[in-house]
Parts: structure tokens; C-alpha cells; sequence
């Protein structure tokens, strides 16, 4: 069985990918600082690493189908401002290096949230090792973000 | 008074802590999927897990990333975060329906750019789990309130 995935061969330096948009709210927050056991500020602070989070799941609802990501091996991420509950995100994803390897290839992406203004709040670089279709295995389709 | 949160100046190059374990459940990953909306097979999909290389599912990598901030509050007496600014991070390995992790951080460096109200502090951090192997490691960069500083602020996680 083969599920439909983005496989290594697939992926082009310079594809971008734009996802649909969420508004973060208070119900956002509360199950992250539930997950996380971070106290609530009661301030309306959505906390730093939640959009980043929402944006992974954002990457699946591309019409490309989602990379078949082997393994997440490391990213960078810069946090430009706060956000707040009420602010609307999405995500774009840039590839940006694709370096072939035997087991799979390395995908490099440059990735953007950006506001409801279109000014990015928070952006970063994704590693990913993704499968090649040439050795697809059954597991692997993963989120883009 | 005694002060709830460490300010820029007391927190001092160097300073080591560890938090309490805590054991990830699968409770954790399927509300961190319907959370992120991440429902990969790698963490949803027990049977196909079965063949893979993992022999099981596993917690998504930003769920480990999300336990160690919380975990950093557990560790030590709060800092006066204003804000997570920026972090590299490396999923050295994967984190098992069961296992419990722990954080283990150090005060990397501090940096003063002569703002009268804050600095920046990154903290090196590392995820252990029960056998002690890593599974995460980074730094995280933190802006930091000094003493004394008139600028409101929630004690930060991250």
C-alpha cells in the first residue's frame, strides 16, 4: 500500500507553498498550556511556539500532497513579535536545497508566518529527510511546515 | 517582598537545571494532533507504525519541543521572560508512547545591548529520556527584564 505523499524527486529548489489561514484563539492557548503545563497570563498572549505548532498541521491542507518526511531532523526560528488571540496566520514554505543522499535526500525549507497584515511574525529553516519514491517505504507522509 | 520571577542581572553564566520527568502518553500525541491538525501517520497510524523502523508510533517532534517549555518552568524559580526570541533545535531521536523525558538546561550566555530595561540570556537545553539518550537538544534565546525595569510582564515558559 502507498499512500499519496511529496516525495524527494517531487520537489523543486524554489516551490513554494502557501497554506490556508487560522485565527488563533483562546482555546488554542488553554490546550497548549494544558498540554505543556504553562501557566495562563490571562493576557491574551498566544504562547511563542503555538503558531508554529498550528502552522504544522496548516501545512497539510496545501493541494500538494504532504512530503514524505523519514525524519524531522532540526530547524531555526526567529519569533519577530507576539502574536495575540484574534490574529490570523498562515504559513508559506519555500524549498530552498535539496541535497541527495542513499537513504532518502535532505530537503531544506524556508519558512514564513505571516499576520493578517501580511507583515511575518515568526520565520525559520526546516531539515527535513525525506523519502525518495525510487525506495518509498509505507511510512512517512508528514506535514510541509 | 519576595520576588516571584529572576531578573537579567541574577541570572548568572553557567547555572545548571533539571527538571522532573515526565511520562508522554498517548493522551498527549492525539491531543497534540487534533491541537496541530497533524495527523501523520508517524504518530496516528498504530498498525502501519508496526512495520516502520520505529515498530510504533511516535510523538511529533514539536510535542517533545512543547514538554521541555513547560518542563523549563518546573525546573527553576521563573526568569522575567518578555519574550522567546529565536532557537535552534536537533531531533536527535524519536520520544515512545510511555517514555518519560526530562529537561536538563544550562545558562549558555548573556548579551547587554545597553537597553536599560532588558537582555538577552540563551539557555542550552537538552531532552533526556529514562534511559538517559538524547532525543532533543538546542539553545533558546530569551528576553530577559532587568530589575527594576517598569515594563509589565507574565512569567514565561519557553
Amino acid at each position: 500500500m502507498t499512500t499519496a505523499a511529496t516525495y524527494f524527486e517531487d520537489v523543486e529548489v524554489g516551490d513554494v507553498e502557501v497554506g490556508p489561514a487560522m485565527t488563533l484563539t483562546e482555546a488554542h492557548a488553554a490546550l497548549y498550556r494544558g498540554l505543556t503545563s504553562e501557566s495562563p497570563d490571562g493576557s491574551g498572549q498566544i504562547p511563542a511556539l503555538l503558531p508554529l505548532v498550528l502552522a504544522t498541521g496548516l501545512g497539510w491542507r496545501t493541494p500538494r500532497a504532504p512530503l514524505a518526511v523519514l525524519a524531522f531532523m532540526s530547524f531555526d526560528w526567529t519569533i519577530h513579535r507576539e502574536l495575540r488571540v484574534g490574529e490570523t496566520i498562515h504559513g508559506r514554505a519555500r524549498a530552498a536545497l535539496k541535497r541527495s543522499m542513499r537513504e532518502g535526500g535532505v530537503i531544506i525549507e524556508e519558512h514564513e508566518l505571516i499576520d493578517q497584515n501580511g507583515d511575518v511574525a515568526q520565520s525559520g529553516r526546516f531539515v527535513f529527510l525525506v523519502a525518495k519514491r525510487s525506495a518509498a517505504r509505507p511510512v512517512a507522509p508528514a506535514p510541509t511546515a | 517582598m519576595t520576588e516571584l520571577r529572576r531578573y537579567y542581572e541574577e541570572i548568572e553564566v553557567g547555572e545548571e537545571y533539571e527538571s522532573p520527568g515526565r511520562t508522554v502518553t498517548e493522551t498527549d500525541i492525539v491531543l497534540f494532533a487534533g491541537l496541530s491538525g497533524d495527523y501523520n501517520v508517524l504518530h496516528t497510524d498504530a498498525e502501519l507504525m508496526k512495520t516502520s523502523i520505529f515498530g510504533e508510533r511516535i510523538a511529533h517532534g514539536l510535542l517533545g519541543l512543547a514538554i521541555q517549555s513547560g518542563l523549563f518552568m518546573r525546573a527553576t524559580k521563573a526568569y522575567a521572560t518578555l519574550a522567546l526570541v529565536g532557537l535552534r533545535w536537533k531531533f536527535k531521536a524519536p520520544i515512545k508512547i510511555g517514555d518519560t523525558v526530562r529537561l536538563r538546561a544550562r545558562v549558555l550566555a548573556k548579551r547587554d545591548d545597553g537597553k536599560p530595561d532588558r537582555g538577552f540570556i540563551t539557555v542550552q537545553r537538552t531532552v533526556v529520556n529514562q534511559r538517559d539518550e538524547v532525543v532533543q537538544e538546542g539553545e533558546t534565546d530569551l528576553l530577559v527584564e532587568k530589575r527594576g525595569a517598569a515594563v509589565g510582564t507574565a512569567p514565561g515558559a519557553v
